[in-house]
């Protein structure tokens, strides 16, 4: 864990030394005022993730479990399976889950106490427990259905990419314990970071891009198929949730 | 089958918020349209029924929306004062949530609706007593604190692209005439209830005018719902998705067109009608039963509450199509 731990540190202190080069190096070819811009962009945290690496064991939905000892049929994390086709054409994708910590969230704008917001530092969507009344407009808002109760508290509660673990220059839990390192996590606006890289140079999509929320959560080569929404009329389709409700919404 | 995570208490609530705002509305606007003039006497007491009627569904509705929050049911669980009134939270900050704004809207409307029920509290209060300068600068407060009320509770739902079958403009105009229609009915109920004789004495027009209110009220109520339901189903995507739980082969289709549209608002409005017709277009004397009265009033007041119910439960078995 502390070599893990080091190894990242050492990864971040490189990465800020890279951003400080390309910076300087964007300062020099670039006018005074450009420059300036790009040493000011902010963190933002984003995650890609490449389903061609998913293996769809659930290790990332028992990490994000154990980590925020999340009450039994509550996740902030999950994989879906995605089965589609008639035999012999069939295909089974998955799509691991997550809050897609919007540019533009809409459970920010929903929220009548302030308690969610999100994160002018980095770009992560927070609910505070202490603040929220548990009124459920933002379960109800997020297009991504991210949100639940929280039993204990009675407030909302969600993924917060682990900002506790990246506070600390760790990555969050389900990135740490992805077996097929599917799951790349970094700062969007560090040019030098692997998922700015990977969204610069991969066919990245979002989720339920329609919505206007501007995910920042990135997916590779993932299967968008909804059995409400077969592009072959009666091809077969189903996604198992492998949560409470069994049902996207 | 998906979760609703707003279940009975906020349908109820959203019935009963409406039923307060839109009488006080009715009131307001029927004490000013000729509560002090040469109507008096029969306008005098539809505005006092209505500011009577106000503030308890108001105040009831608010209170079951309490009983839904998660902080609260977490505060019973745990004996948790804290938590039982985190609710307070809502009136610490201002937003531009619809939820917030409705909360300063409704917690306003609910300490007025009482002020203005007080100006009519006395047995002897009447047209000129000396609270009908109060009571009139009063109901110029109350209609617009009422039609607010009303409002946004449709805004509330309607502001979610990721529920499709609520996100719709015309939603606040539709819970607007439903409340008006519902404080209406309350209204009439009380009427019919309190009256002594089977029908009104001479002259006496406060059962017809309620009536002939009503049936406008619900005529413009079923126009909104033929404009709902067209700006959906006429279109693709979401929004065609999400309306056809309320139409043919729909999960609700027989709770919106029999419960709602039929006995909440067409036999009524059609009863209504049998009843007025004769005066508006013969000018003769207006006759109603009073069991018949209150009949209508339960009828659409039952359908007020069965809008609320299927729109609330709709909107939360439907959700965006594709991922």
């Amino acid at each position: 864990m502390q070599e893990n731990e080091k190894k990242l540190l050492r990864r971040e202190l490189l990465n800020r030394i890279g951003l400080g080069a390309a910076t300087a190096a964007v300062a020099v070819t670039l006018p005074a005022g450009a420059g300036a811009a790009v040493a000011r962009d902010p963190v933002h945290y984003a995650m890609v993730i490449d389903t061609r690496r998913c293996i769809g064991c659930q290790a990332c939905s028992v990490a994000c479990k154990a980590e925020f000892a999340v009450p039994l049929g509550a996740t902030r994390s999950w994989v879906e399976y995605v089965e589609k086709g008639t035999f012999p054409h069939v295909s089974r994708q998955f799509l691991p889950r997550l809050c897609n910590h919007c540019r533009n969230p809409q459970c920010v704008n929903v929220c009548p106490t302030g308690a969610t917001f999100k994160r002018a530092e980095d770009g992560i969507v927070v609910v505070d427990p202490e603040v929220c009344i548990g009124c459920k407009y933002c379960i109800q808002a997020c297009p991504y259905d991210a949100r639940f109760i929280h039993p204990d508290t009675g407030a909302a509660d969600k993924c917060d990419f682990c900002l506790h673990r990246v506070g600390r220059g760790l990555v969050p839990a389900c990135v740490n314990t992805c077996q097929g390192r599917a799951r790349i996590f970094g700062d969007m606006n560090d040019p030098a970071s692997a998922v700015a890289q990977l969204i610069a140079t991969q066919p990245v999509t979002v989720l339920r891009q329609g919505m206007g929320t501007r995910p920042s959560v990135f997916y590779i080569a993932a299967d968008h198929s909804d059995p409400r929404e077969t592009r072959v009329p009666s091809q077969y389709v189903r996604v198992d949730t492998h949560r409470r409700i069994q049902e996207r919404r | 089958m998906l979760e609703l995570h707003w279940g009975m208490p906020v349908i109820l609530y959203l019935f009963l918020a409406g039923l307060g705002a839109g009488a006080l509305t009715v009131s307001g606007s029927v004490l000013l349209r000729g509560g002090g003039g040469w109507f008096a006497g029969q306008h005098f007491r539809i505005a006092r029924h209505g500011a009577l009627i106000a503030p308890l569904p108001l105040i009831v509705g608010t209170g079951l929306l309490i009983l839904e929050l998660g902080t609260f049911q977490a505060g019973v669980e745990q004996v948790d004062i804290a938590k039982l009134f985190r609710w307070i939270n809502l009136f610490k900050i201002v937003n531009l949530s619809p939820m917030n704004i409705g909360s300063w809207v409704l917690g306003l409307c609910i300490l007025f609706s009482l002020a203005y029920a007080w100006t009519f509290l006395a047995p002897t209060a009447c047209a000129q007593d000396d609270r009908c300068r109060v009571r009139r600068a009063m109901a110029w407060i109350g209609i617009p604190l009422g039609v607010a009320v009303a409002v946004y509770t449709g805004i509330l739902l309607g502001a979610m692209p990721a529920r499709p079958f609520w996100n719709s403009q015309i939603l606040g105009m539709l819970f607007l005439f439903s409340a008006l229609s519902t404080g209406v009915a309350g209204i009439l109920c009380l009427h019919a209830f309190l009256r002594h004789e089977e029908n009104d004495r001479p002259g006496e027009q406060a059962g017809y005018i309620l009536a002939v209110s009503d049936a406008l009220l619900i005529a413009l109520e079923l126009l909104i719902i033929i404009l709902f339901i067209m700006f959906a189903h006429l279109t693709i995507g979401d929004p065609a998705h999400a309306i056809a739980v309320i139409l043919p082969g729909g999960e609700l289709v027989w709770w919106f067109w029999i419960g709602v549209v039929l006995f909440g608002m067409v036999v009524p409005a059609l009863v209504e009608l049998r009843h007025t017709l004769p005066k508006l277009l013969h000018h003769r004397p207006y006759r109603v039963l009073r069991s018949v009265e209150i009949a209508i009033g339960l009828l659409v007041l039952a359908g007020g509450f069965l809008l609320r119910y299927v729109i609330v439960v709709a909107g939360q078995i439907t959700g965006p199509v594709g991922m």
